[in-house]
């Protein structure tokens, strides 16, 4: 009995020998990936995590740039529903949501759609697509700013050309023609992304359920409504989601472009705290917008998801 | 709606769109291009002409002091910015991927959602208070403090991508490795780096392409004209003073900021693609 | 920074001026034991200064202890880059500023105290008033007056003979602009007989205004605690603008030009008149345009003009105030203005622009009277409400030129420029 004791108990020393020693080494390892953590962690606690606290906490403050600062508790948020700029700004990045949204998903549909085939001279087409994707938003509203100009610019010239716009016309006095030539810009710059997130949602599509539908005898638009849109909702989510959320945050392209003009008609929400934070330098009032801004943001992308991920269908 | 297309448009009709469709696109390029060569005698021409007729480098030459700046001078500030972030934000992603990947740590799940959280929420909105934070750090107007802003945008999406490209490599792989007594570095290194790389690329071009472009936080938390990046740079040729705008050395400015990017775009598409496409499947 | 035989030279010629009797300042910490002022100071100024600031420092340099090292900052983020930098403390220990910045700087107490250098100063009642009104914040004085620049009406004399109106005989009333303009629209191939720059803030506050003043009314309140946005002679003058673009005389540039039109459109000849400073008279001299100076009149009667340039300020915090001093007072000196009068501003002081500056033409002569007559609205808020190219100035007119809308315009400006007071 001792020895059958002895060496049961030699086993369990052996074996408590071994489970402690990868447990030592396991100890180890997560130290050092804790360690390499770090540097991450850092950086978003100390950039990110700690200016977001403060954006909500200089919201109750009045904070000018050169002066003491003063809690005033809830008087930016009052004032910025009462404020007249910041409403306009609200309503035109709306407007420009609304109209761009749209456009951005019919033409990245209709290229998906395109060059969807993926044999060789698609995938050159579809490289060419999203090459702007490649560039700088704020590089692109400079070229566009001097393709739009009267009499020297090329894209005035083949408007004017084709008989749309008078000799004296001036694209950016009028805000709609502002608004249309920053919207040809934005969606040439962008499509190329839509078409390509839409695509990989298309190609996720069995084959044989369009098959299918078709020798049933559904027509091309029933099956486009009824079997492919469905199919791609989540697709479908994804991108409405960036795309309205992109927009909403739009700058580059008014600050650029048409420089919140004519007449103010184009500063975007971003645009308005801007002004406010680092022209006024009223950092508090900025702060606070910024946190309205943070809110409609979240309310709209719930809102879509909410709305767009909803499955239920057969 | 595959076979449909197919079906529907020709091969002829499907052509003749496409190509359409790719003049329509590089068009503007086209444009960029031409006007950036263009001697004043053509830019003042009405209608404009497509090609220059003189072609010269003089719009080139201008930006070398405009208004008191040398845009070339600007380009290896971007250059700086651009490459310093992304080698930052690869650094850190790589180590914080595998150390949330492979070893997950206590706590590692958290580090994770927070990051990707902060994904979510706008950089624009935290603007105003990271000037001040930069500000009573001593690093405003220092493309120091640019560049650490930069870095910790991009880290949310590089972290994303690195951890999970060392999620992906099999177990096994580094079980073997570590029976073969390679310390835990080594491992690292020699065996699941190379599987990691194509993660790398792409988590590096994203770094790179919003670094090189971006416009809004360079515009607010840089203020010396000498140290502005190439983007907020174009706001200067592009204002003129009192004389007219110089359209050729705008456009010329803007060649210099989108070439570099068209360039790294051909050679690395594929990464580049394939990155904005795990973006959107999160 | 400062090669070795040029602060040799500065030195020894320092040392020079010493033993020829060379006054001291008072106060700072830098001095030598004989009280003269030594070290580095950083001076900041506008790009519109560049032409000359860099001459103007070097020739500083070159004749005292102190050295002064030049930075030249874009108007269009001026008051961006001096905010910031005071905030972190990094700021410099000179700076130019336009004049309309001067009391949103002095009150938030970025400028230094400099009242005692004013007060000593023997040419103190010649600086000219607007400048000095400016530099004045709670009794004291914050800035010193540096580079000068007035509003006037510039016109075109060929255009003038072409529409068969007498080149020496400029229009004096709105009305005779109005009609000579639309004379000059009338002589076509497009021809236009005014402009402005409608999408800009700072240009109007610069020429917009005077014909307000002229007429014996006022943007602001003197202690620029009310906007007076809404008054009658806003409404006349912005109603002389829109009948003028009604008239067909405004070229459709203007709606859209944010200050980088006027300029060309004048020297194209295209344009019979427009109301510009100083500044653009070297682009009209090197276009070989025959053109000549009027002052912007009143409705019916009177002249007015808007004192423009800069002031120039010690920092607040300046580790080297004496050798700051030392520069803003020469700056304002006979030496300084002389050279200025002489190479792009016209000099602060009654005497030197009488003197030296309008002897050099009848437009320089029309600006220095304009100059030592001129004003400015005084406020803290300027930059916001004049200034800003999406502030509430620039959309009164714009709205007031190309919609009509004067009354509507009027009110909204009124009500938003009024609240940027109270809030400020």
């Amino acid at each position: 009995m001792s020895t059958h004791t002895a060496s049961l108990n030699q086993s369990r020393q052996v074996s408590g020998r071994r489970r402690s020693r990868t447990f030592g080494l396991n100890r180890r390892r997560q130290i050092l990936g804790a360690l390499f953590t770090l540097p991450t962690a850092a950086m978003i606690t100390i950039f990110f995590l700690v200016p977001l606290g403060m954006t909500f906490w200089m919201s109750f403050y009045r904070w000018p740039l050169l002066g003491q600062h003063k809690w005033i508790g809830l008087e930016n948020y009052s004032a910025a529903l009462n404020d007249p700029n910041f409403i306009q700004a609200l309503k035109f990045t709306l407007e420009y949501t609304v109209i761009i949204t749209p456009i951005l998903l019919v033409l990245g549909f209709g290229l998906a759609a395109l060059v969807q085939r993926g044999d060789t001279p698609s995938r050159f087409f579809q490289s060419v697509y999203f090459m702007p994707v490649a560039i700088g938003l704020a590089s692109a509203s400079f070229l566009w700013l001097f393709m739009a100009q009267s009499q020297i610019g090329p894209l005035w010239d083949l408007m004017h050309w084709l008989g749309l716009i008078g000799s004296k016309s001036n694209l950016f006095a009028g805000h709609w023609s502002s608004l249309m030539v920053v919207n040809a810009m934005v969606a040439w710059k962008v499509v190329g992304l839509q078409m390509l997130l839409l695509l990989s949602g298309l190609q996720s599509i069995p084959v044989e359920v369009i098959e299918a539908a078709r020798v049933d005898g559904a027509s091309g638009w029933q099956r486009l409504w009824h079997i492919t849109v469905p199919l791609l909702r989540p697709t479908l989510a994804l991108v409405l989601v960036f795309s309205v959320a992109g927009s909403l945050l739009a700058f580059d392209q008014f600050y650029i472009m048409t420089s919140g003009g004519p007449s103010n008609s184009t500063i975007s929400v971003v645009y308005s705290i801007y002004r406010y934070s680092f022209i006024q330098f009223k950092l508090g009032y900025g702060a606070a917008l910024s946190v309205l801004l943070m809110v409609i943001l979240a309310i709209v992308s719930a809102v879509q998801m909410l709305l767009l991920r909803n499955t239920d269908h057969n | 709606m595959i076979s449909d297309i197919r079906r529907s448009l020709p091969r002829a009709a499907w052509w003749t769109l496409n190509v359409a469709l790719t003049v329509l696109f590089l068009s503007p390029l086209v444009v960029m291009l031409s006007m950036a060569f263009k001697s004043s005698g053509d830019q003042g021409h009405i209608p404009p002409t497509l090609l220059p007729q003189h072609p010269t480098w003089h719009n080139f030459v201008k930006l070398t002091s405009v208004q008191g700046l040398n845009i070339f001078h600007n380009l290896l500030n971007s250059v700086m910015v651009s490459v310093s972030a992304t080698l930052l934000v690869v650094l850190f992603a790589s180590m914080a991927g595998y150390g949330i990947a492979r070893t997950k740590f206590p706590g590692a799940g958290i580090v994770f959602f927070v990051a990707l959280a902060s994904f979510m929420i706008p950089f624009q909105a935290i603007l105003t208070p990271l000037y001040m934070l930069l500000k009573n750090m001593g690093l405003n107007d220092s493309l120091v403090g640019l560049t650490l802003v930069y870095v910790t945008f991009n880290l949310p999406f590089a972290l994303f991508i690195m951890r999970n490209a060392f999620a992906s490599v099999p177990q096994a792989l580094e079980e073997a490795a570590r029976i073969d007594g390679c310390g835990t570095i080594r491992a690292i290194v020699q065996i699941m780096l190379p599987i990691v790389k194509p993660g790398l690329i792409t988590a590096s071009l994203m770094t790179f392409f919003n670094t090189w472009n971006e416009f809004f936080a360079a515009l607010i938390l840089v203020t010396s004209q000498e140290k502005f990046t190439l983007p907020v740079t174009l706001t200067m040729v592009a204002s003129g003073s009192f004389g007219q705008i110089d359209w050729g050395s705008l456009q010329a400015g803007v060649a210099l900021t989108i070439i570099p990017c068209i360039v790294v775009y051909l050679l690395l598409q594929r990464y580049y693609v394939s990155g904005m496409l795990s973006g959107a499947l999160k | 920074m400062i090669s070795r035989p040029i602060r040799f030279v500065a030195v020894a010629a320092a040392l020079g001026l010493l033993a020829a009797g060379c006054s001291s300042n008072s106060g700072g910490s830098t001095t030598t034991s004989a009280g003269t002022p030594t070290g580095t100071i950083s001076v900041w100024a506008r790009d519109a200064e560049k032409d000359f600031m860099g001459k103007l420092v070097e020739q500083y340099n070159s004749t005292h202890q102190v050295q002064a090292q030049l930075t030249i900052i874009p108007s269009a983020n001026f008051v961006q880059k001096l905010g910031t930098a005071a905030a972190a403390g990094n700021g410099p220990d000179v700076t130019s500023l336009d004049l309309v910045f001067a009391p949103y700087f002095a009150s938030t107490g970025v400028l230094e105290d400099i009242s005692d250098v004013y007060n000593a100063l023997p040419y103190k009642d010649q600086l000219v008033p607007g400048h000095v009104a400016q530099s004045t914040w709670d009794g004291k004085t914050y800035a010193l007056p540096f580079t000068g620049d007035a509003s006037v009406l510039f016109y075109n004399k060929d255009l003038f003979k072409k529409a068969g109106l007498d080149p020496n005989k400029p229009p004096t009333t709105w009305a005779e602009i109005r009609a000579d303009a639309k004379k000059i629209t009338a002589i076509g191939s497009g021809t236009y007989g005014f402009t402005f720059a409608g999408a800009c803030g700072g240009c109007n506050v610069f020429e917009f205004t005077p014909y307000i003043w002229g007429s014996g009314g006022q943007v602001l309140s003197k202690d620029g605690k009310k906007a007076m946005l809404d008054s009658p002679q806003v409404t006349d003058a912005l109603q002389f603008y829109r009948d003028m673009q009604t008239d067909g005389s405004i070229p459709s540039a203007a709606e859209t030009d944010s200050g980088n039109q006027q300029v060309p459109l004048f020297t194209s000849g295209k344009v019979g008149m427009t109301a510009l400073g100083a500044f653009a008279i070297p682009s009209f001299d090197s276009a070989k345009l025959n053109y000549a100076a009027a002052p912007l009149p009143g409705k019916d009667s009177g002249t007015a003009s808007f004192a423009g340039g800069d002031v120039i300020s010690v920092i607040n915090g300046t580790k080297n105030r004496a050798g700051a001093v030392d520069f803003v007072k020469w700056a304002t000196d006979t030496q300084a203005q002389t050279w200025l009068a002489k190479n792009g501003s016209a000099p602060i002081r009654k005497d030197l622009l009488d003197s030296v500056y309008a002897t050099q033409g009848q437009s320089y002569a029309m600006v220095a009277k304009g100059l030592e007559m001129g004003q400015v609205p005084f406020s803290v808020v300027e930059n916001a409400i004049f200034n800003d190219n999406n502030g509430p100035w620039v959309k009164m007119i714009h709205d007031s030129v190309f919609t009509g809308n004067i009354q509507a315009a009027q009110a909204t400006a009124q009500s938003a420029a009024q609240k940027l007071i109270d809030q400020a």
